[in-house]
């Protein structure tokens, strides 16, 4: 390689990585990278690469926790959990920006042993060095302080609350209460205990968990959404294939412009608004900036 | 202990009885091949039972059957080779002294024992599972000796966390070897664990007795098939204790009660073969029998007149007794899914546990209450502990008799154990007007049979608020209980799962 080839590709490169986060902090404005396509790994890898790329967010020798939904005994066409290839890409940008150990869990609703299976999940992340997916244990769970408006205090997963790193990576889709469970209600799955009883005030429990356990960096997953019947569906006919992946360093804002893909405003979700109101992140769209990745 | 051929099956079977037995799991795969069904369905007391309860003949019985004729021609091997509680008996007894043989015990106990259990299935009242030595045994590892294996290792292993902390997880391929491939997946414990504990300690404990007491004196299994080698083609030779010796008498665990060996308690163990000292005894195959010279060689008339109409008449006492059940408890018994007819299941379930053992979610539990004396040991869903998993059909899978029919996944969906009902008075939403619809979110059918209105309302503060009060749609409703399991209520749950077995309404 010539000397000149040499510069341009570094140069380039460095270009590349660096300048989006570096306009970010310019304008100091949430942004929301959205990538479209029908290659899924790949979509969610330039979705990554559009915020500043994983080395941005995982350090070497850092311990990631990447927190799929993995909640329901569905397949993945059903769209009721995080689709394993978004999964498996996201895992790998970890590994290769140097993270120590990535670990995938969920507390699961239905068997866990079926929706770890059924998702697609654990069979796609099998064999990969430094990634482990382990059921939850339940003494596992600490008690802890959150003082929040709600929750005072709640069993949390102690694998993300030692994590370095937390990725949330929920999958779109409709949702019975709350209108649609994207990121914020995703944190759900690092709760024990009767998780039921927050239903009672769900979105200011989700603003104080969100609070206390902060996702680094939020990477939704709308290859394919559940229109209806969710969280869990169950049937074809409320899938609807999008081919898209959002992430943003700002959960609040892809919360917020995911809405956008069911025909809703973000001030339907009262998720949202809350966690807006509490000062976690940006819903107004129009202070957004959108990147197309 | 000598090793002989007949140890060396004996090993061989109560290893492949294990590695069934711990296989009769969910272990990723939705189809379980090889489960400990096997030893049912190769099982003549569950067989002919089963003809004398249901009055007809079922594919899957045609191993026992099999076996029956088996052992009308080789005799009672199966107590010697195969079963693997014998086995486990045979291990036992060796640290066990004994005392002198219980009379009680002795005579025609057995047999009135065995014909008292099949007149009463006869008369529509299948209990011989209680007794079937291999139930005895399964459930007792089920109910109490697995779960409490689980428990054991899952407490040392949430010790270390609490010793070690994170560090723990170099531990974690051992531990996770152990959880995927031998132990239960979570620990639960069962109503009747002591109940079956008690049975199979205590026919270790008849070892204090005599050597194979069970087998010998009480199990209905072993009786039938004595019945079978009084048949056999083998012979042994001499018929008789050999005047000059005698130790045929020392050294047989179960024939040699009197001077004559018992052709109906002989288990082909060869022992008595093996250690003569003058190599007189043989086995010869002596081709077809002849009942009067076995009668006149001294063996008992098998069923006599007295013990036959005297069971036929207990028999018909024990299935009238047992049939008593309080109205009130039926509203919540029920059954796996696909039971149709609560008196099918009854005739036909052999209560040996092992839809309880493979039930992915723990829903099912031994009965001991609800069906009355009769359905004690048999399998109904608790659903507060656990639910029945929408996409799951073990259950079925695994049943020795069908009692719990084997259906495709897509008709078990929709087959019926009940139908939910909501408790206004507790249910949040109409009861405090707060809002939560846990039981809707969980609920697995694709179109949902639990569903909610919106309604505007003002709270008990006057505030207006909009609620979501769920209802449910019976028509699509199966009763699989996940509402009721995961209602976030302390306590009472605010929806619940009453039996049904039909679908209300038109689909």
């Amino acid at each position: 390689m010539k000397r000149r080839d040499f510069l341009k590709v570094t140069l380039s490169t460095l270009f590349a990585s660096q300048l989006p986060a570096k306009l970010m902090a310019q304008a100091n404005q949430p942004v929301v990278a959205v990538a479209e396509g029908t290659d899924w790994a790949a979509i969610t890898r330039r979705a990554i690469t559009a915020l500043g790329g994983m080395k941005a967010f995982v350090k070497p020798g850092n311990t990631v926790v990447v927190k799929p939904n993995i909640g329901w005994d569905r397949k993945p066409e059903y769209a009721a959990n995080t689709h394993p290839l978004v999964v498996k890409a996201i895992v790998d940008e970890c590994v290769k920006a140097g993270a120590k150990r990535v670990k995938v869990f969920d507390n699961t609703c239905n068997d866990p042993r079926r929706c770890y299976e059924n998702s697609g999940i654990q069979a796609t992340l099998k064999g990969l060095r430094n990634v482990e997916m382990k059921h939850v244990e339940r003494e596992r769970f600490k008690n802890t302080k959150i003082n929040g408006s709600f929750l005072k205090e709640w069993e949390l997963y102690d694998e993300a609350l030692s994590a370095d790193v937390l990725i949330n990576v929920p999958i779109a889709k409709h949702h019975g209460l709350t209108g649609l469970t994207l990121g914020l209600k995703n944190m759900m799955g690092i709760m024990g205990g009767n998780r039921g009883y927050i239903h009672r005030n769900m979105e200011d429990a989700l603003a104080d968990l969100n609070q206390t356990v902060r996702s680094r960096l939020t990477i939704i997953d709308a290859t394919r959404i559940l229109l209806d019947h969710g969280p869990q569906g169950g049937s074809l006919k409320d899938v609807k294939v999008l081919n898209r992946v959002i992430a943003s360093t700002d959960i609040v804002a892809a919360d917020a412009y995911a809405t956008t893909f069911f025909n809703l405003n973000p001030q339907d979700i009262p998720t949202t608004v809350a966690a807006h109101k509490r000062g976690l992140g940006e819903m107004n769209l129009s202070k957004i900036k959108l990147v197309k990745a | 202990m000598k090793i002989t051929s007949s140890r060396i099956s004996q090993l061989i079977f109560l290893a492949i009885f294990i590695i069934l037995f711990v296989n009769t799991e969910y272990r990723g795969k939705d189809e379980i091949s090889a489960a400990i069904n096997s030893f049912f369905r190769a099982n003549p007391l569950v067989t002919i039972s089963y003809i004398l309860a249901v009055k007809a003949v079922n594919i899957l019985l045609i191993p026992g059957i099999m076996m029956i004729l088996a052992s009308a021609i080789l005799g009672r091997f199966f107590c010697g080779w195969i079963c693997p509680l014998g086995t486990i008996i045979d291990l036992a007894t060796v640290k066990i002294r004994k005392s002198i043989p219980v009379k009680f015990l002795k005579g025609r106990f057995k047999y009135y024992l065995l014909f008292t259990l099949l007149a009463a299935a006869l008369f529509n009242v299948n209990i011989t599972g209680i007794f079937d030595p291999i139930a005895i045994l399964v459930r007792a590892l089920t109910f109490f000796l697995y779960p409490l294996l689980g428990y054991t290792v899952r407490s040392g292993w949430t010790g270390l966390y609490t010793a070690l902390g994170e560090k723990r997880d170099y531990l974690d391929p051992l531990f996770a070897f152990l959880r995927d491939y031998i132990l239960p997946f979570r620990e639960t414990f069962y109503p009747l664990a002591f109940l079956s504990l008690i049975f199979f300690m205590g026919i270790l404990f008849l070892e204090r007795y005599e050597r194979r007491n069970w087998c010998k004196n009480l199990c209905p299994l072993g009786t039938l098939l004595g019945i079978m080698a009084n048949f056999s083609l083998f012979k042994r030779i001499p018929g008789k204790l050999c005047t000059d010796c005698g130790q045929c008498k020392e050294i047989c665990p179960t024939g040699f009660d009197a001077d004559t060996l018992q052709k109906s308690d002989c288990i082909l163990c060869m022992d008595c073969k093996l250690q003569c000292a003058f190599k007189r005894v043989k086995f010869p195959f002596k081709g077809v029998p002849s009942i009067k010279r076995e009668r006149a060689g001294g063996t008992k008339p098998v069923i006599g007149r007295r013990v036959f109409l005297g069971s036929i008449l207990s028999g018909f006492l024990l299935s009238r007794a047992f049939v008593f059940q309080l109205p009130g408890q039926h509203e919540r018994l029920l059954r796996p899914p696909g039971v149709k007819d609560e008196k099918d299941f009854l005739e036909k379930c052999v209560r040996c546990g092992e839809c309880i053992k493979v039930c992915l979610r723990s829903a099912l539990y031994p009965d001991y209450f609800k069906a009355g004396l009769y359905g004690v040991f048999m399998p109904v869903i608790i659903p507060r502990l656990g639910y029945c998993e929408y996409n799951c059909n073990l259950c079925g899978q695994v049943c020795p008799t069908g009692a719990i029919p084997n259906l495709a996944l897509e008709k078990k969906k929709t087959s019926v154990i009940g139908v939910a009902v909501i408790d206004k008075n507790h249910c949040l939403p109409y009861a405090k007007k707060i809002n939560c619809i846990v039981c809707e979110e969980h609920c697995p059918i694709p179109e949902k049979a639990i569903r909610f209105e919106v309604v505007e309302e003002r709270d008990h503060s006057g505030k207006a608020i909009t609620l979501k009060k769920p209802y449910i749609v019976e028509e699509l409703c199966n009763g699989c209980g996940i509402c009721e399991n995961k209602c976030p209520l302390e306590g009472k749950s605010a929806i619940e799962i009453f039996a049904q077995r039909k679908r209300l309404g038109n689909v």
